[in-house]
């Protein structure tokens, strides 16, 4: 069965915890604030385990999140929502961490080079047999039987 | 359903099955596999994506509870300190490995004699290494030759794959401390080879290798052993070897085909390579009246002995202009053998293996790997850059001990997708295993901080690490204490061989994948002999 997008309220829940575990940064605003709870919840949707966990968080959250509590209070309630149940925060915290790092601007910020791994590879001098030259040095000490 | 009679009917495609499949393909025998995962093409895995650290973290996880794909089978690790890890495909957990191709050392088959422990191997070192040579040429193994930790052998058909920045760092670390390391055996072409490509050091070389540059049976043994006339058949999930009622010997094997039908494949001579914890899996499921406890179990020890390798992860932290830590391969780089053997003066038996491992990319780095996921509010960002390319892995991977109470049975309330029984694993890391643990990571620490980190942080017990699955149908001569002899044929059913790592007897303290290879190519050549082949 496909699990159904979630709701308005469900995604401003959300996206707001988002800012929270992934703050602003230089010229970045913070994982909620970019728009990436949509990603998030997509994400959750192709991987069962995951979408039950945030299913769980924001159900956990929902009596006492709001928009308009200091950032310290909203630190408070996800602290806690860890402590009580850390499968499930910990399987959202992935989930926002796989977004939050697949996005483009992010990658530029940090200097990744995004996109498939293959082909394109990474370049690396050859190995060079002299930095050998203390090991080779040694006399054999593997144990006889 | 029947099919016609084989002469060989091996069970499993990994890393062994492909090994003996092939071994024994050119004698003439009618030879069947059954694998009960799929072929998979080289473009389906992961880092020909995008999004491949979250496919790397859910469809291609390591972890088959995680993947939950029809073809694999859940493991009950309720029990378990460590959590197993398997990949269910023609060419097994081969697909899925960092390729690493340490061997053995001789005196990890004398064990008993040497340190009072376990039991000796009822074969030797040197009964193996033709094998491991004719292994280190199909799967194509990188290397230098005159590593004086270990016994002089052929040179490798490739040289070492390259060190790195981070690895030279580290290797000079070592070589401050005047102590041990070398390049790491890999079985990763370093050149193009046979075919394959040569590694582009894209990096996570577990999620699969687009490029193939990494062996897998996949695309090393089993084109070889299908071009000589073997058939393998996949999403075929064997649940049964039968065996006649009256002689005991095993006279085939029933299996769900992939469309739910019960099938059967009579054969002359079953091969079990299901690994550690489907080998025992199986063969308990395929108890009858003659053989009550589970076929090939007479001695009471299928299943127990589960031997995995005790693993602690020691990360550096550097911020002096290295290059980033991402790029090249994750985990075949350089290797120390300082600890490999015992020193009474440690408090503990026997020893342990360093081997270096890379960072990897922005998100699986934030998600931990092999340390706690990278700490999320006000100190995220900082906690973030100090990781990303700018971190080196110093994995401890230590020497387990057989112990009875750590096993594989049969749960008797999780199922596989058509209702056989899963495998329940109970397992305890012993306190000879902590007090190895505990060593390593302060050694660790010594040569990161002489590699230069600022900061070195230990993860003393890496629960997802149980790649290495051994001892579960242990060879011997005695059958009271042993399931196979060493020839890997099982006392209990002379037609029936197990040639995966449940028959290792100990598991030293290096990736065990080589070893089983040149076990198997070992008993392909008995299995002949007893055919007259």
């Amino acid at each position: 069965m496909t699990n159904p997008p979630m709701t308005d309220t469900q995604m401003t829940i959300l996206s707001g915890a988002m800012d929270r575990l992934v703050p602003p940064i230089d010229d970045l605003p913070g994982a909620g604030a970019m728009g990436l709870a949509p990603e998030v919840d997509s994400l959750a949707r192709r991987h069962a385990p995951y979408h039950h966990a945030v299913v769980i968080f924001i159900e956990k959250l929902a009596s006492t999140w709001s928009a308009g509590l200091l950032p310290a209070q909203q630190d408070a309630l996800l602290r806690d929502l860890e402590a009580a149940d850390g499968a499930a925060f910990n399987a959202v915290l992935e989930l926002v961490y796989l977004a939050y790092y697949s996005e483009p601007r992010v990658h530029r910020r940090v200097g990744w080079r995004g996109g498939p791994l293959q082909p394109e590879g990474f370049p690396l001098a050859p190995f060079d047999p002299a930095i050998l030259q203390a090991t080779r040095q040694r006399k054999p000490f593997w144990r006889q039987t | 359903m029947a099919h016609d009679l084989a002469d060989i009917l091996i069970i499993g495609a990994g890393a062994s099955g492909a090994a003996v499949a092939w071994r024994l393909s050119d004698a003439g025998l009618r030879i069947v596999c059954l694998e009960q995962g799929r072929w998979h093409k080289p473009g389906e895995y992961s880092t020909s994506f995008p999004d491949w650290e979250f496919r790397g973290a859910t469809s291609f996880s390591f972890n088959p509870n995680v993947r939950a794909l029809p073809e694999d089978y859940p493991v009950d690790d309720t029990g378990s300190d460590v959590t197993p890890l398997m990949f269910n495909a023609v060419g097994g957990s081969t697909v899925h490995w960092t390729a690493h191709a340490p061997r053995f050392h001789p005196s990890d088959f004398r064990v008993r004699s040497q340190d009072g422990v376990a039991d000796d191997w009822p074969l030797s070192y040197f009964d193996l290494e033709p094998y491991y040579d004719l292994n280190d040429q199909w799967m194509g193994c990188s290397g230098t030759a005159g590593d004086p930790a270990n016994p002089p052998r052929a040179p490798r058909p490739m040289p070492s794959l390259p060190l790195g920045p981070d690895g030279e760092r580290l290797a000079r670390g070592f070589d401050s401390l005047g102590w041990h390391w070398w390049p790491s055996d890999s079985y990763i072409n370093s050149v193009p080879y046979r075919g394959r490509a040569a590694c582009n050091n894209c990096g996570p070389n577990g999620l699969g290798c687009t490029v193939q540059a990494k062996a897998s049976t996949d695309v090393t043994y089993w084109p070889a052993a299908i071009a000589n006339g073997v058939e393998l058949r996949t999403k075929a999930r064997v649940f049964e070897v039968t065996t006649d009622a009256t002689t005991g010997r095993a006279t085939g094997a029933r299996y769900f085909d992939a469309d739910g039908n019960v099938q059967f494949q009579p054969a002359r001579v079953v091969v079990v390579a299901t690994n550690g914890i489907g080998t025992p899996r199986l063969l308990l499921l395929s108890k009858s009246e003659r053989h009550p406890n589970g076929l090939a179990n007479s001695s009471g020890l299928l299943g127990r002995n589960l031997m995995f390798h005790p693993c602690a992860a020691i990360t550096g932290f550097f911020s002096d202009g290295l290059d980033p830590t991402y790029r090249g391969p994750l985990g075949n780089i350089l290797l120390s053998q300082e600890f490999y053997e015992t020193d009474s003066a440690r408090g503990f038996v026997r020893g342990y293996t360093f081997q270096m491992n890379r960072s990897t990319g922005p998100a699986r780095t934030a998600m931990g790997f092999t340390m706690a996921p990278v700490a999320w509010g006000e100190r995220h960002h900082a906690d973030f850059a100090m990781r990303f390319g700018n971190s080196t892995t110093v994995i401890a991977l230590g020497e387990d001990l057989p112990e009875e109470h750590n096993r594989v049975e049969l749960s008797e309330s999780l199922t596989d997708s058509n209702g056989i029984a899963a495998p329940k694993v109970s397992y305890r890391l012993s306190e000879n295993s902590a007090r190895m643990m505990a060593h390593a990571c302060r050694q660790a620490e010594t040569v990161l901080d002489a590699a230069g980190a600022h900061t070195v942080k230990a993860t003393v017990q890496l629960r997802p690490s149980g790649w290495h699955l051994m001892g579960t149908a242990r060879m011997g001569d005695d059958p009271r204490r042993s399931v196979v002899d060493h020839s890997c044929r099982a006392h209990d059913v002379d037609n029936l061989y197990v040639v995966d790592g449940s028959v290792f007897v100990t598991g030293a303290s290096v990736n065990p994948t080589p070893t089983l290879q040149a076990i198997a190519l070992r008993a392909a050549d008995h299995i002949r002999k007893a055919h007259n082949r």
